[in-house]
């Protein structure tokens, strides 16, 4: 009896393999799309794959690519490297046409490798680390900005706008987060001192030390790389401290939580550097509108997805070929129109202008405040 | 800042001693190490923050700050010192006579499921405690103290001198020691051994309720994942004061806070979970049964 039923079961398995198997054979063409899925960073991931969504279906009612529709594999990489790792495999073996992801870059980076072996194309929304496109791929792009320039802005705007001279540098001791506070390091060092520098541990919930600290130092300025949640504890236990401040961070900061952990009264005139607001961007308005209306309020790196997304079909249609060779040459040599505005990528993947500016949290929202160069 | 930094270290060290006294207990009555008692923990700080804001909807914060946060307190108690009696029954008590092992990893699915049924039901995203008393607080001798830093120092050594005091002056607290020593003879001398097994499950998993309240809004972040580090730490703290026994368990909570809040502000923050177990290798090096343990012979 119990040999009947082992039988069974393996039949039943290997049908439904081969059921699995026979589903859709090349009828679409899949797209990846990577990014933390689930965990405190969620939000991030949600956001890329509202934006590749949103693009998806525009084009998919529009007929589709080279006679084909589109179809988004999602990839969850919970922010680890070793699982970004193995999403990449995933997608490559589900046989994606190309990538839009992943958000850490610590998980970037890694599998960038993946992708460039199996000669996809990928092209990030979020990831800023410069060493993402060192690396000397061809297949490696990104729409938002890099971590030199971000630090670069930074660094203008705490010595030359706010004229502030000892500054206490934190990081999360992450890929992103110590490679932003290092190049604002480099930056800002010309003309300040940096009285602090140190990292503190990724998912810890306990900065008071670390605060009493810096507090001894008497910093006119706090600036961390790192993420939301961390960023938004120190915030508030600086206040709670009684360190008054100004603090200041980078892209990674940028989600309503950080306000929503930190206070609203703490978080009140905290600066980060980001992209421009779409909002003052009139080719964005039609993104927006689409955007609010099918999933609600923006995300900050909804319409960056979006974008990555449109560019990529649009590579794909130009060069008339899913071949992943034959995409990234058109990537490399075409213009873009993007929501964000034209985009054109240089030898290393890079967007070829700078896009940063300096954002700053008034009355529980995140407001454009400055523009470097003037 | 050798002040500032005390208190840091004893606000954190007396969650971590809250903590550590459900395994120290559970480990002296049952030699279990009880994986699931972070868990339980972070149980009683989703409640907090679950309770609360009903309370918030319902008016009750706005009429009486006080009550509302009694009230939170006490139901969120409740419920997780329910949840540590059903978990004994059920993942425990079937394999009293089973070998050591069963229960240990019998613990662990506990922990993993707790852990991810919050994941499904309460979302994989971090929860944010309502600021109730915002950076308030008041300055002592260069230090900046506030009220809820007051508040967590002072619940937790009056939780720790109530259950002093319930082990070493009634009589369920004897029974509880007598069990400790040999469960055996305390049946033969008329203990109904399975409830106090019971009773210190509930007083285990009341206490890290507590504690879990307290940091939900110490720190005003919860997620699902937040038992895991504090149990490990807890657990440390257990050992380094000598696992099985109360007293222990208080110190070694309280040196563990101190121990990490002096390391990361005059060696370096990046480390900051080195120092406790670095201190733990180099006690138990010293006194194997750690610092208040006694060493006793070998049972099994």
């Amino acid at each position: 009896m119990k040999r009947f039923q082992m039988t069974a079961v393996f039949i039943f398995s290997l049908v439904v393999i081969v059921f699995a198997g026979c589903q859709k054979k090349a009828e679409t063409i899949k797209v990846g799309v990577a990014g933390p899925m689930t965990g405190d960073q969620a939000k991030m991931g949600t956001d890329f794959k509202n934006g590749v969504t949103l693009a998806v279906e525009e084009w998919n009612s529009k007929g589709g690519v080279l006679g084909k529709k589109l179809d988004i594999v999602i990839a969850d990489d919970q922010h680890d490297p070793k699982q970004a790792v193995a999403t990449a495999n995933k997608l490559v073996n589900e046989g994606v046409i190309g990538v839009i992801g992943h958000f850490n870059s610590n998980c970037s980076i890694p599998a960038s490798d993946v992708y460039s072996r199996a000669g996809i194309p990928m092209i990030t929304p979020g990831t800023t680390n410069p060493q993402l496109t060192e690396k000397g791929y061809r297949g490696v792009f990104r729409v938002c900005g890099r971590d030199d320039q971000q630090g670069r802005v930074a660094a203008e705007f705490v010595t030359d706008k706010l004229r502030l001279r000892r500054i206490a540098i934190i990081h999360d001791k992450t890929t992103y987060g110590q490679g932003l506070a290092d190049e604002f390091k480099n930056f800002v060092a010309d003309k300040a001192e940096v009285v602090y520098y140190g990292g503190i541990i990724q998912g810890d919930k306990d900065f008071k030390t670390v605060l009493t600290a810096i507090r001894e130092k008497k910093p006119e300025l706090i600036y961390f790389g790192g993420i939301y949640p961390e960023a938004g504890l120190l915030v508030k236990q600086a206040r709670e401290l009684g360190m008054t401040v100004p603090f200041m961070s980078g892209d990674g900061t940028i989600d309503p939580k950080f306000v929503e952990i930190a206070g609203a009264g703490a978080a009140e005139g905290t600066y980060l550097t980001f992209g421009p607001d779409p909002k003052n961007i009139p080719q964005a308005k039609t993104f927006i509108e689409n955007y609010s209306r099918r999933f609600g309020e923006i995300g900050p790196y909804s319409i960056y997805a979006y974008d990555a997304a449109n560019i990529l079909f649009t590579a794909i249609k130009e060069s008339n070929s899913t071949d992943g060779k034959a995409i990234m040459e058109k990537l490399h040599s075409s213009e873009f129109p993007g929501a964000m505005g034209n985009i054109r990528f240089d030898e290393k993947g890079d967007v070829t202008v700078s896009p940063f500016v300096v954002w700053i949290t008034r009355d529980g929202k995140f407001v454009e405040y400055w523009r470097p160069g003037k | 800042m050798l002040f500032q930094q005390i208190i840091n270290g004893l606000t954190v060290g007396g969650v971590y001693a809250l903590i550590a006294l459900g395994y120290t207990m559970v480990y002296g009555i049952l030699e279990l190490i009880n994986f699931a008692h972070g868990e339980i923990y972070m149980l009683g700080a989703y409640l907090g923050i679950i309770l609360f804001g009903f309370f918030t909807s319902v008016g009750l914060t706005s009429h009486s700050l006080a009550l509302s946060f009694a009230l939170t307190i006490a139901l969120s108690v409740l419920f997780c010192s329910a949840y540590g009696f059903t978990v004994e029954r059920i993942a425990y008590k079937p394999l009293r006579n089973a070998p050591r092992l069963s229960p240990l990893i019998s613990a662990i699915g506990v922990s993993i499921f707790l852990q991810n049924y919050v994941m499904l039901t309460q979302g994989a995203t971090d929860k944010v405690f309502p600021d109730l008393l915002g950076s308030a607080g008041f300055d002592l001798l260069g230090a900046r103290i506030t009220y809820l830093q007051v508040l967590i120092i002072g619940v937790s050594f009056l939780l720790m001198l109530a259950l002093h005091l319930y082990v070493t002056k009634t009589r369920m607290g004897k029974a509880m020691r007598a069990v400790a020593q040999d469960k055996v003879m305390a049946s033969l001398v008329g203990i109904n051994v399975d409830s106090v097994i019971s009773v210190t499950f509930i007083i285990g998993s009341g206490l890290a309720a507590v504690a879990g309240i307290m940091v939900a809004m110490y720190y005003g972040l919860v997620n699902y994942f937040i038992g895991y580090i504090a149990g490990i730490k807890a657990f440390t703290a257990a050992v380094l004061g000598g696992i099985g026994s109360i007293p222990g368990a208080m110190f070694g909570g309280i040196f563990l806070g101190l121990i990490e809040s002096l390391g990361a502000s005059y060696i370096s923050s990046e480390y900051k979970d080195a120092y406790a177990f670095a201190v733990l290798i180099v006690i138990l090096l010293i006194r194997p049964a750690g610092i208040f343990g006694k060493s006793t012979e070998e049972k099994v």
